[in-house]
């Protein structure tokens, strides 16, 4: 090897992938027309770029890809229908929350605005329409009327003094 | 073509696979070296392109794109398989190119011998420098569209694939230097560049 070879050899990687200018090319091709050493060097990088690709090479001619395509064409298609449910799957999940234990503050919540819900909505209202008139008496002074409310446990009397008097327009 | 794809066009990923599966096929095959293994990286890469691909804005080549996306699947599988660091070929013999190549057995088992120690000395090299070698040499990528597709400077590319050859120099030593010196320089100075895209 050449002393020259010493600064060619950093160029002679680029020259062997076509990535040097012009005149780097002239300089190179210079040398390598009085340099053996060099140019087993570009022969060795041309035996192992032969030795990776052939191989490679060989066994895509042997394949068939359509069947790939179909699989490809499949598995989209299976995760596209899986798309909505994927999407609320997030929303659904609970789990998070529980680790965190945050559910504990929102079940006191909610049971808080449940009771005020329920008071609101079932307060009960006095009703006397389960009144019934029990007993009714009538004398010339009195009229005595006694009402029975069942579900109270209440006996509710009027008393009444004297008979009403019908005014009879003259 | 693509921006079909980008709104979602299952036909224009068919016109992209169609386009591209070879050389999908040929990085991934490449990276980790098993059939079935590679299909499934193939298929992996063109359902992850058709999801991301809204992604694509069009500021590198589509391709560089497609291949960063192949090689860093293949490389993850590579990993997850353990495969990077296997070889059942350490240490091996060493290979003796004589005149039974020219016979016709011996020759397909010599041949087949030499595969595997290229395919022992590929799963020798760090994952980077192998999808180097394999862009350069079986795709032809330029280092600018190298640097694209890895995602690094154009230093680094050369860096990966000084090293990269280097190894796999030391590792073929014997073979390499047999056949190499046979060669004439005027020939190998001439040809052997692989085809761009």
């Amino acid at each position: 090897m050449k002393d020259s070879c010493f600064s060619i050899s950093k160029l002679l990687e680029k020259y062997f992938d076509q990535e040097v200018t012009d005149k780097e090319r002239l300089l190179i091709e210079g040398h390598l027309q009085d340099c053996p050493a060099c140019q087993d060097a570009l022969s060795s990088m041309e035996e192992i770029r032969t030795l990776i690709k052939v191989p490679i090479e060989e066994a895509v001619q042997k394949e068939d890809f359509p069947w790939v395509w179909q699989k490809i064409e499949r598995e989209i298609r299976l995760q596209e229908k899986l798309t909505w449910w994927q999407s609320l799957r997030p929303w659904l999940d609970l789990s998070p929350l529980l680790k965190k234990k945050v559910w504990i503050p929102a079940a006191a919540t909610i049971m808080v605005l449940l009771f005020i819900t329920a008071q609101i909505f079932f307060k009960k209202i006095p009703s006397y329409s389960g009144a019934s008139v029990v007993e009714y008496a009538e004398s010339e002074t009195n009229n005595i009327m006694v009402y029975d409310l069942e579900k109270a446990k209440v006996t509710i009397i009027w008393l009444f003094e004297g008979p009403e008097e019908e005014v009879i327009p003259s | 073509m693509i921006s079909r794809c980008q709104q979602g066009d299952q036909e224009a990923l068919k016109e992209i696979f169609d386009k591209y599966h070879n050389k999908v096929y040929r990085i991934a095959y490449g990276v980790v070296r098993h059939r079935e293994e590679a299909f499934d990286i193939v298929q992996e890469v063109f359902i992850k392109l058709f999801r991301s691909i809204k992604n694509f804005k069009g500021k590198s080549h589509f391709y560089t794109y497609l291949y960063r996306m192949v090689m860093n699947t293949a490389i993850d599988h590579a990993r997850k398989t353990g495969k990077q660091f296997i070889s059942s070929l350490d240490e091996e013999g060493s290979f003796e190119p004589s005149d039974e190549l020219e016979k016709g057995p011996e020759r397909i088992l010599l041949q087949k011998e030499l595969e595997e120690r290229v395919k022992g000395a590929m799963e020798k090299l760090p994952a980077e420098q192998r999808a180097a070698l394999l862009f350069r040499d079986v795709e032809g990528l330029s280092y600018q569209e190298m640097a694209e597709a890895m995602g690094c400077s154009i230093g680094t590319v050369m860096s990966r694939l000084h090293y990269g050859r280097k190894r796999i120099q030391e590792l073929l030593k014997d073979y390499v230097e047999l056949h190499g010196q046979s060669r004439s320089s005027s020939n190998v100075s001439k040809g052997g560049n692989p085809p761009k895209l």
